[in-house]
């Protein structure tokens, strides 16, 4: 069978002047390529050398070279069909080595694959099949290049990376060609020329475009910095940041040139999505611009021409582009190094980060609060001082110590501490962990704070911390190990989801559906009120089972009764069925499949209009008025425990004791910034959209009665954005508000 | 221009106060310390005259080793050189006292400024600078907001109640104390730290400037102000309840 399958044809003899033109063709390519590779090479290798950096341990590199590279995968996951023509082109070459080495030895007289041989023949299909995706593939990306035109590769056209496809189309045509054609005569011979032709053009435009990732890429990856977000430590006296050329590292010096203008990272910036400066892709190009026109001894400001000061100051720090990139750029380190640069000079002029400096210069916390209201707090809940001997030290972080949601949460938290009788203290005095500072470049600060913490967690003999905020966590495990050994510290999120089996699912009697007083089956009240009633705009009463069944008042009201915008009594089943007294029934009360009886506020007993848009249901009679698998609850992955934690099961496995979950578009690791990181929140108003009100529009679209957050910093940035919507919105609450809600309030007092 | 800026290290200001056993100072073991924050703005306005006019700011401070920290915090943000006058019992001195040490290290230099904070945040008696100007025999401003330079000296602009300014101009050398607010005060760098290591601090003992003579005030006792609440129903008409209202906030509030 395989004798009836096309033969590949080389030409059989080449002529002396062939062979010279080929010889001289080859070094005038490989000449003009060194040309310009060469002066590549020499600036990054003339960069200085990166502080900090260990090949060793190498195993990590080793397997995202295989999967990054070799496997192409974050190329296919992150743009799946994209990804996936552009693994064919790159697996292509990747066969195609032995190939083109035939090729070439061809020209001498000494092939060393023979189109008769069987080792050899399947070897040829084995390209050929390649060849043959590669064309389909090329030409796809041509297409969507030149013709769909996707917003993320900019507006300007890339005629280079139209020619570039054409040639790679080119080589593959040819090679599949050469498989119906004789060895003998002008066509064979033709197209061993046109293969070698487009060979020869191809190599030394390497390097004069991005396709340079071709040869850098995979050391980008291989040589990446090891971790994600690695600050680099600042090196010696004269250290202070990325200011100038010369303090260009290597590493940033080869990803500056590794970058293939995809625009991934800039697809999933949140300042960049809404109308800011700032545009990662133009970051790194801009580095790379300083570089080609300057190099890296060069002591001009990177921030001027080639970079804006105000768009590296537009940085949340969240990391979906570096976390996106598949050459391996991080753009993190680059981002607050240019940061380091301008704080750590003094360069940087802006009123609000001077008063964050100067809060934490004389006081304690980022807030400019009085320390005095921390321990106000503490008195106030009573919660435990850590003495040496508990288990775990509760930190309270700035936001959990002094802002009023933040300790609602942490007061929430704390009950379910005393719930699971957990051992635990909160210490007498915190300082702030530094993340603000140390995102915004202030290392001098930084250093202060890290050590004059570490040094009280040493005196107090503290083993193992637990907290609820993530910027906390990333901050005490990895940026303090500059400064000391950081005790063990995890996320309010990873302890509540090792406990899961003994957190309660279902409201506790005295709550909720079944009891006196409240909720929808009482003795008195139930949906019973002197306003609107069931008001709500949306679906009003939708379910697909026994809707409204009960034996009495059923729905009584002097008012509107059922009052909604939206789809009003909406069931198929048994609608309103009644016969006797209120809405009574055995099980769980109103328990469907859908959306059971979801009023868009809670609906307080006793009032008159029984509306009260934006109270917190903590502060409300605890009135959770459905069972687990009613509620829809959408939790928003915060980035420092997402993408810079790989921490994603965990809280939602906490979220769904207490509801349904939904998932908004962008979730996960791609999820969608809530604008507070990077020292953002402390500084004042955001130019164009606010990045909180574009990601909880977002989250509001998903349907969701509740957005459940794990950072306080998220709680507050779309309790703001939600606010000034004026339209009602979802409860918004920390997963352990969540959690608390079902836990009887007599845990409040400390044990 | 040379410009000395008289910088106080006192208590943090959120620091929680306890008086001391003997009743006549706050328990100082718990405590946390900085710059005053008027003097902060001393030398503020010192170095945005120095960036404009060119010339040398000299931090000048009294205290125990301890102050060292704060006058680092100057160097750091721009200051070129500082006097450290070592002096354990500055406590001890009165307004008086402490001023004749500075005085005296004032003299040495002989500044074209001497800029102090208007006052400081644990004693707040608003006299030292004024005194330190007498000592010098020089003239000077009070609760400055700003200092322009002139051919003639200096212009200031003084803050006086309700919103209402004063436009002041003095020949230099002159001393002024300055009110917070009236800049935008700079935050410490790391730049500013690591070039401090390298400026000169000149230290002097507070002996060798001006012997402690007893002083003429003593600070006798120090207590929280007690806090009560009482509160007193008065009847009648009103002109009879405005009357004995008077009445008691005479002789019982002592407030008129």
């Amino acid at each position: 069978m395989l004798v009836s399958l096309p033969a590949f044809a080389e030409p059989q003899r080449f002529s002396l002047a062939e062979k010279l033109l080929f010889t001289a063709l080859t070094i005038a390519s490989a000449w003009a390529f060194w040309l310009r590779f060469g002066v590549v090479l020499n600036k990054i290798l003339k960069s200085k050398k990166d502080p900090g950096f260990h090949l060793f341990p190498i195993a990590k590199r080793v397997r995202d070279f295989v999967w990054e590279v070799l496997f192409q995968a974050k190329v296919i996951r992150e743009r799946p069909l994209a990804g996936l023509a552009h693994a064919f082109v790159f697996w292509a070459f990747c066969a195609f080595a032995l190939v083109t080495l035939n090729h070439a030895a061809d020209a001498f007289g000494i092939p060393f694959l023979d189109p008769a041989g069987p080792v050899s023949r399947f070897y040829f299909y084995f390209a050929a099949v390649f060849a043959a995706a590669c064309a389909i593939g090329i030409l796809a990306l041509f297409i969507r290049r030149f013709l769909i035109r996707p917003k993320w590769l900019g507006e300007k056209l890339s005629w280079e990376s139209g020619f570039i496809a054409l040639l790679i189309f080119v080589l593959m045509v040819t090679y599949l060609a050469s498989f119906f054609v004789a060895d003998t005569g002008t066509s064979v011979r033709l197209l061993w020329w046109v293969h070698t032709l487009a060979l020869l053009i191809f190599l030394p435009i390497i390097p004069h475009t991005k396709h340079l990732h071709l040869l850098l890429s995979p050391f980008t990856v291989f040589l990446s910095r090891g971790s994600f977000s690695q600050i680099p430590p600042l090196n010696g006296d004269e250290d202070f940041g990325l200011i100038a050329g010369a303090d260009l590292t290597q590493i940033v010096s080869l990803q500056a040139y590794s970058c293939v203008e995809c625009g991934r990272c800039t697809e999933h910036c949140p300042a960049a999505n809404t109308g800011k400066l700032l545009n990662p892709k133009e970051i790194i190009l801009g580095v790379r611009a300083y570089l080609n026109d300057l190099g890296p001894a060069c002591d001009q400001p990177l921030l001027g021409k080639y970079n804006s000061q105000q768009a590296v100051f537009q940085c949340t720090t969240c990391g979906a582009c570096e976390f996106q990139c598949p050459v391996g750029i991080e753009h993190l380190p680059i981002l607050v190094g240019l940061r380091r640069g301008a704080v750590n000079t003094g360069a940087w002029d802006d009123n609000y980060g001077a008063k964050l400096f100067l809060n934490l210069e004389r006081g304690s916390n980022s807030l400019g609060l009085n320390p005095a209201e921390r321990d106000k707090f503490i008195e106030k809940q009573q919660l435990p001082i850590f003495d040496g001997t508990q288990e775990y030290c509760l930190w309270l972080g700035c936001m959990g110590g002094y802002d009023p949601k933040g300790r609602e949460i942490v007061a929430d938290f704390a009950r379910i501490m005393n719930y699971l009788g957990s051992s635990y203290g909160v210490l007498r005095k915190e300082k702030c962990t530094g993340d603000p500072v140390r995102r915004l470049g202030n290392d001098l600060l930084f250093q202060q704070l890290a050590e004059a913490n570490l040094e009280v967690l040493a005196q107090n003999k503290v083993k193992k911390i637990v907290t609820i905020c993530p910027h906390c966590v990333r901050t005490i495990q990895e940026d303090w190990k500059e400064y000391g050994v950081p005790p063990e510290i995890e996320h309010h999120s990873e302890f509540l989801a090792r406990f899961a089996d003994k957190l309660p699912s279902q409201p506790a009697e005295g709550y909720g559906l079944q009891n006196e007083g409240y909720g929808l089956q009482n003795e008195g009240y139930g949906l019973q009120n002197e306003g609107d009633g069931l008001q709500n705009e949306g679906y009003g009463l939708q379910n697909e089972g026994y809707g409204l069944q009960n034996e009495g008042y059923g729905l009584q009201n002097e008012g509107y009764g059922l009052q909604n915008e939206g789809d009003g009594l909406q069931n198929e089943g048994y609608g309103l069925q009644n016969e006797g007294y209120g809405l009574q029934n055995e099980g769980y009360g109103l328990q469907n499949e859908g959306y059971g009886l979801q009023p868009v506020h809670p609906i307080l007993p006793n009032s008159p209009g029984a509306l009260a848009p934006d109270v917190s249901p903590s502060r409300v009679p605890q009135v959770p008025l459905l069972g687990p698998g009613n509620e829809k609850i959408v939790f928003h992955d915060p980035c420092y425990l997402g993408r810079y934690r790989n921490v994603y099961e965990e809280p939602r496995t906490v979220a769904a004791l207490a509801g349904e979950l939904v998932e908004a578009p962008r979730n996960r690791e791609r999820s969608f910034c809530c604008g507070a990181g990077g020292g953002l929140t402390f500084l004042g108003e955001e130019t164009g959209e606010r990045v909180s009100h574009h990601r909880a529009a977002e989250l509001v679209a998903t349907g969701a009665q509740t957005i459940a957050t794990a950072c306080p910093f998220c709680n507050s940035m779309f309790r703001d954005a939600l606010a000034s919507t004026g339209e009602p919105a979802p409860h918004l609450l920390d997963i352990a508000q969540l959690v608390a809600r079902s836990i009887p309030p007599a845990n409040s007092q400390t044990r | 221009m040379k410009i000395i800026v008289a910088i106080k290290q006192v208590p943090d200001r959120d620091a929680p106060i306890r008086i001391d056993a003997a009743g006549k100072w706050i328990e100082e073991s718990d405590l946390q310390y900085a710059m005053n924050e008027p003097d902060a703005y001393a030398l503020e306005e010192a170095l945005q005259l120095k960036e404009k006019h060119g010339g040398e700011v000299i931090v000048l401070s009294a205290g125990p080793e301890s102050v060292g920290t704060t006058i680092r915090e100057a160097l750091a943000k721009g200051a070129d050189r500082a006097i450290h006058i070592v002096c354990d019992d500055l406590a001890s001195r009165d307004a008086l006292g402490v001023a004749r040490l500075l005085a005296e290290a004032a003299k040495q230099e002989s500044p074209d400024l001497l800029l102090t904070g208007l006052q400081s945040e644990d004693l707040g008696l608003g006299q030292t600078g004024v005194i330190v100007a007498e000592l010098l025999g020089l003239p000077h401003a009070t609760l400055i907001l700003h200092v322009e330079k002139t051919d003639t000296g200096i212009e200031v602009k003084r803050e006086l109640e309700e919103g209402w300014f004063q436009t002041i101009q003095l020949p230099t050398p002159a001393v002024l104390t300055i009110q917070s607010g009236g800049a935008k005060l700079r935050y410490a760098t790391l730049m500013g730290i690591k070039r401090a290591k390298m400026k000169e601090v000149k230290q002097l003992a507070a002996a060798d400037l001006a012997s402690a003579t007893a002083p003429v005030v003593v600070l006798e006792q120090l207590a929280l102000p007690r806090k009560q609440r009482s509160t007193q129903m008065l009847a009648g008409t009103p002109k009879e309840t405005a009357a004995a209202l008077v009445e008691k906030l005479r002789t019982e509030a002592h407030v008129l």
